[in-house]
């Protein structure tokens, strides 16, 4: 067990390392000349020239590459290089910031999204993916079955312009204000509107998933009827109840969990398309908009961001799957 | 395996000769297609989408409307508004004034030229790398497994967008047509897929009987590759391409509606969604919407019901309902 986490560790140190090299190489040959990219307009050739300077733009590339993996020069005052702790990703011209503060101030827009979505789709799924499950067949089962599939079908930036036409728009036109149609209020400051704001990006986001969850638990919940202990647990007496949602559920649920951690991955490196549409201020605003600027110590650091992430989710995956089974402990 | 042991009893059933005809392996796996509902009505949806596909110039031609061509003179009302569905713009008009039935019909064109062969790509290139990593494993399989692991770490949109610029020369001038960048960018991201897939199906075969006489009788392991396993673990492959491909519609969707994908005037279903967004009209004429709205959701949910019905016949493993 100890030697397997160890494994993993290394792997996937070794995978974010790499994928830091990829981005600075895409980033460095895909943006030309950044600092008149980054320099605000009308800016004098001095300027451009000191912001280059500043980014260390004309120093070798192995120099500059050996920056970001150790570390390097301060920028503006700000440490650079990933051997600092929180790990130093540069410094945002555009921004004024530190990028590494940027992102981490844009973590819990993306959190409250990313969790508030997970705890919606998970909760909806099981409860379908089961009943569907018990009715098999039934016209409950079919008619739960087609609603999965069409949601499956619809990607989320049209989900999203229609939730906001219906619950955003229409409802606001009718005089019902349930629902803004953007912003964010940080959870510390006011837990009911904060709810309030994301619900509707937190639906977006569910409806997208609950269709492949659905499908997903109750397939794995009709394997896992079949078995013996199912049986065994049914001619205790075991209340029918408790069948499906604990001994049923517990075992069917080890392929949700792996789909589930990488899909909370995809979205904590960023949901863009979610946070656009609703005009939330989370870290795939960030990553887009950066790239659309051309800032790219941004660009780096959000990719390394979601890279991060979704290790950290594959991670956390394949221990609790494996902490699940205790048949791969011994 | 249960797809090859799926294959294989269609296949007894050949060489039993059920009835009195010895039906070929093609003519029963047809008739078991045809005989699933859910492959009829996705085959269905989907010959409707292509023929549209197809007749789009057609259409484009007979109302006398060019996908790009403005009419702000017809199309418009004298406040600037579009008009809604009419006979002579069947679907209504966008806030240019231009067909929106001829440009979701273009639309379709567009879509699937990206994703098919994205998707063909990928399976390709996912197939022949999973397939090498999981016959040779060892060393060979944990450095393909590791690029796995990086491809899948990427973010799709931004590393898109990253790309997208690597495109652009100096003189602001795109080296190749992006919409070439976009089928190669969806590639990038949807190798993995199949890599890991034919990797998995791999493990299983390579120890089994099969393999084993063929290199008892002295198979290259090139020779075992194609010969041998390629053929068996094929139908899967080409079920899960069927898979992917509404994915990858879904994804062209998305990098349009980001405007990192399909550039406007081409119409993309995507590039279409984001107009009707950003001007707002939507509210008011939501027909602007529904014509590629309602495109895009047919296609990827004919897709989803046609893949659906290829699986439950080649895997009955995972038969649903």
């Amino acid at each position: 067990m100890i030697r397997h986490t160890g494994g993993l560790i290394f792997r996937a140190l070794s995978t974010l390392l790499i994928v830091l090299v990829i981005a600075f190489f895409i980033t460095r040959i895909a943006y030309r000349n950044p600092a008149a990219m980054l320099a605000p307009r009308n800016a004098s050739q001095q300027a451009i020239d000191a912001i280059a300077h500043a980014l260390r733009l004309n120093e070798p590339w192995y120099l500059q590459l050996w920056y970001y993996l150790y570390r390097g020069p301060d920028i503006q005052g700000a440490p650079m290089g990933i051997a600092h702790w929180p790990p130093a990703l540069g410094y945002s011209f555009r921004k004024q910031t530190p990028v590494t503060d940027l992102i981490l101030s844009k973590v819990p827009v993306t959190l409250s999204l990313a969790l508030g979505a997970v705890v919606i789709w998970m909760t909806l799924s099981i409860l379908l993916g089961v009943i569907a499950a018990r009715r098999q067949g039934s016209w409950l089962d079919r008619l739960i079955s087609g609603f999965a599939y069409a949601s499956l079908s619809v990607p989320t930036f049209l989900s999203g312009i229609l939730i906001s036409y219906f619950l955003f728009f229409q409802l606001s036109n009718h005089g019902v204000f349930w629902f803004p149609s953007s912003g964010y209020v940080p959870l510390t400051k006011d837990p009911f509107e904060w709810a309030r704001h994301l619900a509707l990006p937190w639906l977006t986001l569910a409806l997208a998933e609950i269709g492949i969850f659905q499908q997903l638990i109750r397939a794995s919940m009709l394997e896992v009827l079949g078995e013996d202990y199912i049986r065994t647990a049914r001619a205790k007496g075991v209340p029918e109840w408790r069948v499906y949602y604990d001994h049923a559920l517990k075992a069917a649920l080890n392929p949700v969990i792996t789909l589930g951690g990488l899909e909370l991955a995809v979205i904590m490196g960023g949901a863009i398309v979610t946070e656009t549409i609703f005009g939330l201020d989370g870290v795939g605003r960030l990553a887009i908009n950066s790239a659309l600027e051309g800032d790219f110590p941004v660009v780096i650091g959000t990719t390394i961001f979601a890279a991060a992430s979704f290790v950290f989710c594959t991670f956390a995956v394949d221990i609790t799957t494996r902490w699940r089974d205790p048949a791969s402990l011994s | 395996m249960p797809e090859i042991r799926a294959l294989a009893s269609v296949q007894d059933h050949v060489l039993l000769g059920h009835g009195e005809v010895v039906n070929s392996y093609r003519s029963l796996l047809l008739r078991a297609l045809l005989r699933e509902r859910s492959f009829r009505i996705g085959a269905l949806i989907i010959g409707f989408v292509t023929a549209g596909a197809l007749l789009a110039p057609v259409v484009a031609w007979l109302l006398g409307h060019g996908v790009t061509e403005q009419f702000r003179d017809t199309a418009l009302t004298e406040m600037g508004l579009p008009t809604g569905p009419t006979f002579e713009f069947p679907l209504g008009a966008d806030g240019n004034g231009r067909d929106v039935l001829v440009r979701t019909l273009y639309g379709a064109r567009v879509s699937l030229a990206i994703a098919i062969p994205a998707t063909t790509l990928a399976m390709i290139i996912g197939t022949a790398i999973g397939l090498v990593s999981g016959f040779l494993a060892g060393r060979v399989d944990r450095v393909i497994s590791q690029a796995v692991d990086v491809a899948l770490s990427f973010p799709f949109i931004v590393t898109a967008l990253s790309l997208l610029s690597l495109n652009r020369g100096v003189d602001g001038k795109p080296f190749v047509a992006p919409s070439l960048v976009v089928v190669l960018i969806i590639t990038l991201f949807s190798w993995t897929y199949f890599a890991r897939l034919t990797r998995g199906l791999v493990f299983v075969l390579r120890r089994s009987p099969l393999v084993e006489a063929a290199q008892t009788i002295g198979a290259s392991k090139a020779r075992i590759i194609m010969r041998e396993i390629l053929p068996n673990i094929a139908p899967v492959i080409l079920v899960y391409w069927a898979v992917q491909l509404p994915t990858n519609i879904i994804a062209e969707a998305t990098l349009s509606f980001l405007g990192v994908g399909v550039q406007a005037p081409q119409p993309s279903w995507g590039n279409m969604i984001a107009e009707a967004q950003r001007s707002s009209l939507y509210q008011l004429q939501p027909w602007f919407l529904l014509g590629p709205g309602i495109a895009l959701f047919l296609t990827v949910a004919g897709f989803n019901t046609l893949s659906a019905g290829l699986r439950n016949v080649l895997d009955p493993h995972r038969r649903s309902g």
